[in-house]
């Protein structure tokens, strides 16, 4: 295995080339027939089928995608038990032998990839581009970690004095419970399973109740790649699902991905320690943000309006990076606003499966219904600057809306929308938007638009934020490039397919043997 | 296989362009034989030897238009220039007075002139009106052009708009003052007919907000409706309309809306047109072919011109490419790109008058190329028209001039905030280690200059 090839990201789809583009229509001719999925519990190697569960298009919510089993209290007991058998054989293989499974689950992934986007396209509306992306970063996540894996087997070097032997390696924590948000339907629940899985820990997977059709492909690519049944299960359901795995007290690791409200319960219920538990559990956190792009008066407007623009509105602002308000420095602003609301008004609002979509609709009924409101205090607080009412008529469609002139203590300004809904708002100067950043509770993302390297300098130093985009869009970060997640609020500041990712799934063991016998090194 | 056209006696050939190239670089204005000692082409000259200071250099240039003040202006040079490990004695020198707060001003000032004097070289002017002395200059010296309205990125449909009725406007002005230019049979005949002294470039990413490289359909449709009216007026004034080529990423919606349009009946007589084909792209030749094919089925007069270059964003589209892990569209190797170019010459030169061909370049090797071989084939020297950049082009213009061959020269209109962009993109062209121009002002002789690729 010390023969795997460097690490490189998967290529996204080339979707610019006209025959490229050609094959997604037959990707999703291929999928039609075979919908709705049927998504069992899957424990072990035993399934339990039932109907309980629906997860639909929501641009086409009468369009069922996955018709999936949801899982009981007992599911959940069973599961982690499940686990726990599995732990033992998972966890005494080489090292190397957990990757392989990796290196195999991401290659049955890469066979299917376009099958894949399409569902994700169906279950999540991720319009193709992002739903190929998507595809793409959890074949990364699995490929990067079983690299890291190996790469962490070896242990530290520690220092060696004569007649001593130090050693240290990493453990598996045990048995991990994943739970997966519905934004990244793949990339994510793979990302920290599958970080998981290859440092030896066997893993209960509960992925978001709107996305159990892409859980279960995940679950299908690791088992096809060679995990064991034991090590991996998967429950869906909705929050009680979650909340029973994370008290259960045979549950190591908590990986959670999700807003702050329901990581903050988990930390709390994980802090609670059952009768006859006699392990503290640990919390991976990835929870919201609140990520403002600061745009300095020496921006170059042509770069930062498209990049704004679409940091805040692809994928209809659901993504926990997305762009939510702008900092400008007031000798730009008028120009700057004219320009992104410009910008925004011709936003393609559409169906995902259609190429042209800029804004797909967002995930459900009470999402919308969210937006929505955050929509009408923004208008009756502030100024609504752009709005594109033109949205299809069924499906969760929520119009792209730029907002100005709000007031600082403004909910629309501080608090996490996950929607297409952009506020801009203005600074006397760089410094002053620092002070706003500094004063939010998120600090997931962040952007600056400045061509002064002093500026840059001072803004890298001051943002508490976990990933600072310079002069280009906050979203999209990559595997092995751009390692990410937030700190303060946002969460425990692990940072997904970087270096120290899998450091949260283990716990360090250090041996020292005396090697000194009757004055004989030996 | 056989092909279909006699293989060219290399050799001739060879011994041809050679003769023509020197012959040219006899013609050169002798300035251009004593490099260029002007202050910014020195500037040049230490930005191409190292790395980091043309990135300093480029990096202040490109900001200039967004400063607020000279002071403002003074501190960015400083911030870059500390970027620098070994700055050149006289840039220490700037930095450290431009450490001392009261002489701020006196830098800006001083960097601020030097940017506009960098500017001026491949700008011809603020707008149309402003832009009529060079032109007519040009002209009055055998020279003719094709005026490009500089702007800033299109994101919104008033940009959009604007950048239209600019368009619109620089047609009607151009066309009322070129009428009264004397005439010069050179500039305005060929074999297929009258050649038009109105020629305006139009970049399709100007003319709508909405060109997706994904969904090329919508931005194409959006541009059309934009285009049309130029095309009207185009057509009204006898003007020509010259469709630029840009990044890949809207390569499909600029060929697919170029063919599309002339298709229409509307447009199937007029008015003159052209649209680009860039040899570094490794799929051109079969770019070439749609073109040819599709010229061969519509049979539109007056034939479109093809303006064949090599292409504008090679460093773009590999930086692109290799972040995305696609493989490279580009040629990666410079010889390989000269060398589609010769090929793509000739077959534009063959498909005449099906099309008319420009072939845009500095290079004398390329252009002596395609002068010999259109004469190897029996062509006549006014069918092959040759083009170069303001700024650029300048010397080879007026040899091309002097040796009376067609030679339009590509001009640029537009404040410095709107020609940033554009002005970055030839520092890097006249920078770069590979390009021509470099080559031939480091003193490289003319037969290593003129030797096949
Ligand atoms: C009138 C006119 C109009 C133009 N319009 C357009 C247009 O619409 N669209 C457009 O894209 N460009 C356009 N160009 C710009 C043109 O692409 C550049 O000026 C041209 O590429 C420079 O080539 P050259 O033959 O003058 O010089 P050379 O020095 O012979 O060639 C330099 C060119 O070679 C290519 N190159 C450089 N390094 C490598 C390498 N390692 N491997 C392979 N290729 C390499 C690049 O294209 C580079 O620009 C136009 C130029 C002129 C003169």
């Amino acid at each position: 295995m010390s023969t795997l090839p460097a690490f490189a990201n998967e290529p996204v789809l080339e979707l610019r080339r006209a025959p490229v583009r050609a094959q997604l229509q037959d990707a999703m001719d291929a999928l039609s027939p075979k919908l709705p999925l049927r998504v069992p519990v899957m424990i072990g190697s035993g399934e339990r089928t039932g109907a309980e569960l629906l997860s639909t298009d929501p641009g086409e919510p009468g369009r069922v995608v996955a018709v999936s089993t949801r899982a009981t209290e007992d599911d959940v007991a069973a599961a982690v038990q499940e686990a726990e058998r599995g732990l033992r054989t998972w966890r005494a293989l080489p090292a190397a032998k957990r990757a392989s499974a990796l290196i195999r689950a991401a290659a049955w992934l890469r066979e299917r990839r376009l099958e894949v986007a399409a569902l994700e396209v169906r279950e999540c509306a991720k319009p193709w581009p992002e739903a190929d992306g998507d595809v793409c970063e959890a074949i990364d996540f699995l490929e990067y970690y079983a690299r890291s894996a190996i790469e962490l087997d070896a242990g530290p070097d520690l220092l060696q004095v004569p007649g001593e032997r130090n050693d240290m390696h990493y453990a598996p924590r045990g048995v991990a419970a994943v739970i997966s948000p519905w934004n990244f339907p793949l990339a994510i629940p793979c990302g920290m399973t599958s970080a998981a899985l290859v440092t030896g820990n066997a893993v209960v997977l509960k992925p978001a109740e709107q996305s159990p059709g892409c859980a279960h492909v995940l679950v299908r690519a690791l088992r096809a790649g060679g995990v064991p049944a034991s090590a991996i299960s998967l429950v869906a359901g909705e929050g009680d699902v979650g909340a029973a795995l994370v008290a259960h007290p045979s549950v190591h690791t908590i990986a959670f991905t999700g807003s702050l409200p329901v990581g903050l319960e988990i930390t709390a219920a994980a802090g609670t320690v059952a009768p006859g538990q006699n392990h503290i559990k640990r919390v991976v956190s990835e929870l919201g943000g609140k990520n403002c792009v600061i745009v300095d008066s020496d921006a170059d407007l042509d770069d930062a309006v498209p990049a704004i623009v679409s940091s805040a509105f692809v994928y209809a602002g659901q993504k926990c990076s997305a762009a939510a308000r702008v900092l400008v420095h007031d000798a730009i602003a008028d120009q700057l606003i004219e320009r992104v609301a410009g910008a925004a008004r011709v936003l393609v609002v559409g169906q995902a499966d259609e190429l042209a979509t800029d804004v797909p609709p967002v995930i459900e009924r009470s999402a919308q219904e969210r937006v929505n409101r955050y929509a009408a205090l923004a208008r009756e607080q502030g100024r609504i600057v752009a709005r594109v009412e033109a949205v299809p008529d069924r499906g969760w469609f929520c119009p792209p809306t730029v907002a100005i002139e709000l007031p600082r203590d403004s909910p629309v300004l501080n608090e996490e929308i996950f929607g297409p809904l952009l506020a801009i708002d203005r600074v006397r100067d760089v410094e002053d938007a620092c002070d706003i950043v500094d004063g939010l509770p998120y600090a997931l993302t962040g952007g600056l638009f400045a061509r002064d390297p002093a500026t840059v300098r001072y803004v890298r130093q001051r943002t508490p934020v976990g990933n600072l985009y310079v002069n280009r869009g906050i979203t999209g970060a990559m595997v092995g490039r751009q390692p990410f997640g937030g700190n303060r609020l946002s969460g425990t500041g692990s940072k997904a397919g970087g270096p120290d990712y899998l450091r949260q799934f283990v716990e360090p063991h250090v041996v020292t043997e005396n090697t000194m016998r009757h004055g004989l090194v030996v | 296989m056989t092909d279909p056209h006699p293989d060219p006696d290399d050799d001739q050939l060879e011994r041809s362009i050679r003769q023509i190239g020197a012959d040219l670089a006899s013609a050169f204005p002798s300035s251009a034989r004593h490099p260029l000692r002007s202050l910014d082409a020195r500037a040049m000259d230490f930005a191409s030897a190292d790395q980091e200071l043309k990135a300093a250099l480029f990096r202040f240039v490109d900001v200039t238009p967004a400063c607020r003040s000279l002071d403002d202006l003074a501190r960015h040079l400083r911030e870059f220039l500390r970027e620098v490990p070994e700055a050149p004695p006289p840039l220490a020198a700037a930095m450290r007075i431009a450490d001392v707060k009261a002489a701020r001003p006196a830098v800006g000032a001083a960097a601020a002139a030097g940017v506009r004097h960098m500017a001026h070289r491949f700008i011809i002017g603020e707008t149309p009106a402003s832009a009529l002395g060079v032109l007519s200059d040009l002209w009055h010296h055998g020279v003719a052009s094709s005026v490009d309205l500089l702007g800033e990125a299109t994101v919104t449909q008033p940009e959009a708009d604007r950048y239209a009725a600019r368009c619109d406007e620089a047609l009607r002005e151009l066309a009322r003052a070129e009428a009264g230019w004397p005439s010069r049979d050179v500039l305005e005949r060929d074999s297929i007919g009258a050649i038009p002294r109105t020629n305006v470039s139009v970049k399709i990413s100007a003319l709508t907000p909405l060109l997706r490289p994904d969904a090329p359909e919508l931005g194409r449709r959006d541009a059309a409706e934009r285009l049309r009216p130029l095309l009207r007026r185009a057509d009204a004034l006898g003007a020509h309309i010259h469709i630029d080529m840009e990044s890949l990423d809207s390569r499909e919606a600029v060929f697919d809306l170029v063919l599309d349009v002339f298709s229409e009946e509307e447009f199937a007589r007029g008015p003159s047109a052209g649209m680009v084909l860039q040899a570094y792209l490794r799929d051109s030749p079969e770019q070439l072919e749609r073109i040819l094919a599709w010229a061969a089925e519509s049979g539109r007069t007056p034939p479109l011109t093809v303006r064949l270059v090599k292409g504008a964003y090679w460093d773009h589209e590999l930086v692109q490419a290799t972040q995305h892990g696609w493989p490279a569209p580009v040629f990666e190797v410079k010889a390989e790109c000269d060398r589609n170019f010769e090929a793509l010459t000739r077959r534009l030169l063959e498909a005449r008058p099906a099309v008319r061909i420009a072939v845009a370049s500095h290079n004398l090797r390329s252009v002596a190329h395609a002068i010999a071989y259109n004469r190897m084939i029996g062509g006549e020297d006014r069918d092959l028209e040759l083009q170069v950049l303001r700024g650029l082009g300048d010397q080879l213009q007026d040899a091309l001039a002097s040796r009376g061959f067609r030679v339009r020269t590509y001009c640029p209109v537009g404040d410095l905030v709107a020609g940033m962009a554009y002005l970055v993109r030839r520092l890097l062209e006249n920078t770069s280690n590979e390009s021509f121009l470099h080559e031939q002002a480091r003193g490289t002789s003319l037969d290593v200059l003129l030797a096949a690729p």
